[in-house]
Formats: C-alpha cells, sequence, structure tokens
C-alpha cells in the first residue's frame, strides 16, 4: 500500500465571489523510501497540492473533491481534532522560509522539545537528549549551546536545518517539503538536500513529497517525477525517463529552456507566450495555446493521463 | 592578475577596489573609538573590454552586489580606483558623473521592487530622457515606443501600471528604461533570478540580442552558474569580499583550479539524473563578513587546506593564459613560507 494517496484531487480559490480551480483531478502515490518531486513553474499548483494534503489552506480556498489517503486515514474529510493529532507525527512539512516555521519568541530548544513531548511519551530529560540528537544528525555544530539560541541568531541555513529537526522529530512517515532550499545558498542547498536524501529517505524510508521549480534539484534527488502545468499533471515518470525522453511538449520545453542544457553562448529555447491565471485556463488541453504540436482537437478535449510505458504516463493527444 | 585583450584598454576596471562598511556609525561608538567595520569588497581588480560579458559570482555575502554598485559610482569605495576608459570615475566632478551615468546602468534583481508601482510603463522608461533632457517631447515618445518594441513590448503596455504586467515583463520595462540612454556598459545583478526557467530564458535572449545588436558589454553578477555559463566571456569567483579566480568562462568550467571554485560547482545541482552529485561537500556554511577568518578566508572550509592557509593571505598571481587565483596551492615553490 502506498504512505500517500492523492485521488482526484481538486482545489479551489474564491476571488471576487467566484470559485477558481487552482488544481484539478489531480491524482499520484508516494510510496515508502522515495522522493517523488512536483515540479513545475509559479502559479501551477504545485503548493496547492501541499497545502491540500497537510490542510493548511488560506481561509479563501478549499477542496472541492478528491480524497488523501495517507494510509487508511482520509486526510481530505478528518476533523481539526484528527488533524492536530497526526501532523508532525506522522505527516510533516518543510517551508521555502523556514522562518515562518519557528517561533521567534522561543528558543530553538523550547521549540524542537516542544515538538517531541507533544506527540512522544517523554521526560523532560529524555526530551532534551532526544533533541540534541536531533541537531547533531542535522550536523548544526555545537548543539548543546544552540538549542539555547534564538531563531534570529540562526543564518538561513541553519534554520532551515532546525525547521527539519522539528519537521523530523517525531519521525514522520511523509515529509512534505515546498520549495526548502530555494532561499540557499547552492552549498547550503546541497547540504540540505543531502540530509532528505540520506538521513530521511534512505535511512528512515520516509516518504517525500518535493515540490521545486528547480530542475537541477529534481534531477539529483528524486526517484519519480510529476510535470505540472496549469493545475494538472502532465507527465508523470520515474526521473531518467523524464529527462533523457520527455514527452509532454511542455517538459521538453521546459527542459530545452534550461541555460545548461543549451550550448554555450547559444539561444535558449522558449515558450511562447506565459502561463494562464485561473480565471482564463483555457479549454481542452491547457497547454494548446503555447504547443508548438498543437492540433484542432487539442483545443477541445481534456487529454487525460496516460501510461505510455511500465515507467512513464503523459496527458498528451500526440501519444493516442 | 588582469588579462590584455589584443593591447586594448579596458573599458571599466577595478584596481584595489575596496568598500569597509562600519558597523557601528553612533555618536557613542565614536566616542569610544569603536570602529570595527565589514570588509565588503577587499582590493579587488577586474577589467572588463567593451563587448564582452563578465560575470561576477559568489554566494550570499561575496560582497558580489557591493562590487557591481562601486563600479557605477552608486557606492563610495574605502580604497582604490574604478577607471572607465581609463578615468578615475570616484575623482570625477559632477559633470563628469553626469555623463559616466549616461553610459553606465544597473539592471536589477527585482522587477517588482525597482519599479516605482504609480507611474505608468512609459513614464518609467521616459524618465531617464527627461532627465537628461534628451530630444523634443515627441522625440522621446517616440523613443519610448522605439525602446518597448526593442525589449519585446508594445505600445498598449505604455499605459500600464508595474503591477499589471508579468515579472518577466517587469524585467523588461526594466531593462528598456536601462537602455533608454544608450548606454555602453550594464551592470546586470540578478537579473533573472526571480524569474522561472521559461522566462529566465527569454530574458538572457533578449540580452544576447540586445548585446549583438548594440555592441554592449555587460557586467553579470549571479550566484546561477549555469546562466554564467550560458552568458558570459570571464568570470570572477568571489568568496568573503575578495576575488578567488579569474578565468575565461570555458577555462574556468573546464579547469577550475581554486577549491573554492571546484567546491562551488560540485554543488551545482546539474539537470542530468545519470550525473548524480558524488556529496562531496564543502564543510559549514560561509563565515560572517564581519568576523572573517585569518590567512585564506575559506581555509576552515577548504578540503585542501594546509597549515600555512590559516595564517598566510595568498596572493592573486597567473595560473595560466588569462586565468588568476589566489591559492597557496598555486603559489610558486618556495613562496608559500
Amino acid at each position: 500500500m502506498s504512505l500517500l494517496s492523492v485521488r482526484d484531487l481538486s482545489t479551489e480559490f474564491q476571488s471576487d465571489g467566484r470559485w477558481l480551480e487552482a488544481v484539478s483531478d489531480v491524482a499520484f502515490d508516494l510510496q515508502r523510501g522515495e522522493i517523488l518531486g512536483l515540479v513545475g513553474e509559479s502559479g501551477c499548483g504545485k503548493s496547492t497540492i501541499a497545502y491540500s494534503v497537510m490542510r493548511l489552506l488560506a481561509r479563501n480556498a478549499r477542496i472541492r473533491s478528491g480524497e488523501v489517503w495517507l494510509e487508511d486515514v482520509n486526510l481530505a474529510t478528518l476533523d481539526e481534532e484528527g488533524l492536530q493529532d497526526l501532523r508532525g507525527r506522522r505527516i510533516s512539512m518543510i517551508f521555502q522560509d523556514p522562518t515562518t516555521a519557528l517561533d521567534s519568541l522561543f528558543t530553538v530548544g523550547h521549540q524542537v522539545i516542544e515538538t517531541l513531548q507533544e506527540h512522544l511519551d517523554l521526560d523532560p530529560a529524555q526530551a532534551r537528549q532526544r533533541a540534541l540528537e536531533l541537531l547533531r544528525q542535522l550536523g548544526i555544530p555545537a548543539a548543546e549551546q544552540r538549542l539555547k539560541a534564538y531563531p534570529y541568531q540562526f543564518s538561513g541555513g541553519m534554520s532551515q536545518r532546525i525547521a527539519l529537526a522539528i519537521a523530523i522529530a517525531c519521525h514522520p512517515q511523509v515529509l512534505i517539503a515546498d520549495e526548502p532550499t530555494t532561499a540557499l545558498d547552492v552549498t547550503i542547498q546541497a547540504q540540505i538536500l543531502q540530509l532528505i536524501r540520506r538521513l530521511l529517505v534512505d535511512e528512515q524510508g520516509t516518504g517525500v513529497l518535493l515540490i521545486t521549480h528547480d530542475l537541477g534539484v529534481v534531477a539529483q534527488v528524486c526517484d519519480r517525477v510529476a510535470v505540472m502545468y496549469a493545475g494538472k499533471i502532465v507527465e508523470f515518470g520515474d526521473v531518467h525517463s523524464i529527462f533523457s525522453n520527455p514527452l509532454h511538449p511542455y517538459t521538453q520545453a521546459l527542459l530545452n529552456s534550461l541555460p545548461s542544457k543549451g550550448i554555450a553562448r547559444g539561444r535558449l529555447e522558449n515558450i511562447q507566450g506565459r502561463v494562464p491565471g485561473l480565471a482564463d485556463r483555457p479549454a481542452g488541453c491547457r497547454f494548446h495555446p503555447r504547443c508548438p504540436q498543437a492540433k484542432a482537437v487539442c483545443r477541445e478535449e481534456v487529454p487525460p493521463l496516460k501510461r505510455v510505458s511500465a515507467l512513464q504516463e503523459v496527458a498528451c493527444v500526440l501519444y493516442d | 592578475m588582469s588579462s590584455t585583450t589584443n593591447g586594448q584598454q579596458p573599458l571599466l576596471s577595478a584596481l584595489g577596489l575596496s568598500k569597509y562598511f562600519p558597523l557601528e556609525t553612533g555618536l557613542l561608538a565614536s566616542l569610544r573609538g569603536d570602529t570595527s567595520t565589514v570588509k565588503a569588497v577587499e582590493s579587488v581588480t577586474l577589467d572588463v573590454y567593451a563587448g564582452q560579458t563578465v560575470a561576477v559570482v559568489g554566494e550570499s555575502g561575496s560582497g558580489k552586489s557591493t562590487l557591481g554598485r562601486l563600479l557605477l559610482r552608486l557606492l563610495e569605495p574605502s580604497a582604490g580606483q574604478a577607471l572607465y576608459q581609463g578615468a578615475d570615475i570616484f575623482g570625477m566632478n559632477r559633470a563628469e558623473v553626469r555623463a559616466f551615468r549616461r553610459q553606465a546602468q544597473i539592471i536589477l534583481q527585482d522587477p517588482y521592487a525597482s519599479l516605482n508601482p504609480r507611474m505608468r510603463v512609459g513614464q518609467i522608461i521616459r524618465e531617464p530622457l527627461d532627465i537628461y533632457g534628451e530630444g523634443s517631447k515627441s522625440e522621446r515618445q517616440k523613443r519610448v515606443h522605439e525602446l518597448l518594441e526593442r525589449v519585446g513590448l508594445n505600445r498598449n503596455h505604455e499605459r500600464a501600471f508595474p503591477s499589471e504586467l508579468s515579472g518577466g515583463q517587469r524585467q523588461r520595462v526594466g531593462i528598456a528604461a536601462a537602455l533608454a540612454l544608450s548606454p555602453r556598459i550594464i551592470i546586470a545583478d540578478e537579473p533573472t533570478s526571480s524569474l522561472d526557467v521559461s522566462v529566465q530564458a527569454q530574458t538572457l535572449n533578449l540580452l544576447s540580442d540586445l548585446q549583438r545588436d548594440l555592441g554592449l558589454t555587460y557586467v553579470f553578477i549571479t550566484h546561477d552558474l549555469s546562466v554564467v555559463q550560458h552568458i558570459s566571456d570571464r568570470v570572477a569567483v568571489m568568496y568573503l569580499g575578495k576575488i578567488v579566480e579569474e578565468a575565461p568562462t570555458e577555462t574556468l568550467f573546464t579547469e577550475p583550479k581554486h577549491p573554492y571554485t571546484q567546491v562551488l560547482f560540485s554543488a551545482i545541482p546539474l539537470p542530468d539524473p545519470s550525473r548524480r552529485m558524488n556529496w562531496d561537500l564543502p564543510k559549514g556554511e560561509p563565515p560572517s563578513p564581519l568576523n572573517p577568518p585569518s590567512g585564506c578566508h575559506f581555509h576552515p572550509r577548504c578540503p585542501a587546506a594546509m597549515s600555512a592557509c590559516s595564517h598566510t593571505v595568498p596572493r592573486f598571481q597567473a595560473v595560466g593564459r588569462d586565468h588568476g587565483v589566489a591559492c597557496l596551492l598555486h603559489e610558486p615553490e618556495g613562496a608559500n613560507t
């Protein structure tokens, strides 16, 4: 059984009295011990999926339909009490800006220990010991002193390590990481990604849903990838297939627009036009107005995600 | 140290350029004689030749943006000179600075923050022309239309406010405003860092076209090495205020000499799952520029550090054609005592 199973999830936002769909009929499974990348450009709905799964949507947003199974529990319909019990214990999240997850008025030690005592039956000394171990595991030097420090005394990279320590304190089965290294320098990014890959996924078997716009990060750490465009998954597959044999014209265009793919100083391929807003997503395939291979049928019919090989699924009429 | 390109004079150079920011500037601090400073840029020497793109790369706190501002005289240096066509920009009088600013412009990272939200796009682009009293009103108007078209926008955008545009379109407005006075050199400070990859590709293509058509010179400040490889002729790598290595782009990417450059390259996440990084990562984080390590600033994190590195400041010296590095490993025999 999958750890996390998202079924036909649609999430909408209210704007000027209208409900607009940000995520449409998204489905995927996350397995134990894998990193599943959810990749796409700004506004594609990838973070909305994360917030829907965690049930942390803003007040002007709601899950319209669909199910989110964390093993035997449907998070989409769970009450607040049930959610409180699961969050931090069985499913956790880290964010792009780690300071949003930390309370500036309390020491870091207080916050890590609080999380541990909330969910695990530990006395204060045991909790403190476990907190120290966590900080050390996450490569935080001088962990004893650091426990007594306040969040403002930490760099961005150190704050993200602390946020990660809190998120994984109770060994959750699932970690959702929303652009966890986007605000960090490249050497620090590599360190954090290494922690997620080695410590969490390879050693502890956590399932990680990694949300990112960075295709380099995806290629380096993910096992499988879902490519999103305008609220839908357009392609799904193992990381090697997605990068060596991208099928959807959007995936192809995205990969070709990377500077490192192109010959130095050559022209980068780019995608005509821009991502449509929530209110003006086109009918049919949502990519068709920008697609170099669009046909008449693409304007009318919504292509379903179809399996085209053992490892790859694509939502495009070219593969019918 | 600095390269000579066919005996040509550089368009813009930095000579031992330094910028120290005082930490405490209050009366009490001055009475106490508290003079601690952050050495944001320390003795930087760099030549930029006409028509070239020089990339300045580094992580947060490396001083790359401060260097960019010094090169435009947006900051006064603590020491050193910056020469534009041989004239020290810090020794220029008002009229000379005004003439220099016409030729040297800046593009900033965040097109959301750098455009006045209350001005329409047309006004933003026209403002430099108004300030410099370029031509008649109708000529200025015509120039605005030319510039809009030049950067891939159209007349419909002229009446728009920045908030009505996408990130990529806003960056185009910033580029059009920078081009208004027909500058020769543009300092671009992380111009594509806040853009999605497909929009980044459009913007990089635009910058390349403009360079080709208008003969522009760029100083490209960025932390993104894949962009560097794509757009630049030469690269200078900065760490804690200093240039640690400088070389033609291809040389730097194929034969990086400084351990920091090597570490930086090994940490780039390549978009290729068949070439995964070996996770041979540098230890720790960049130290605070408030209190940089002695000797070579990189020595506490350096995988190749020797005992001398903790007390000897490495000199910047040539290791190949147009290739310089500041590292004791590459100093000639007997120099590292």
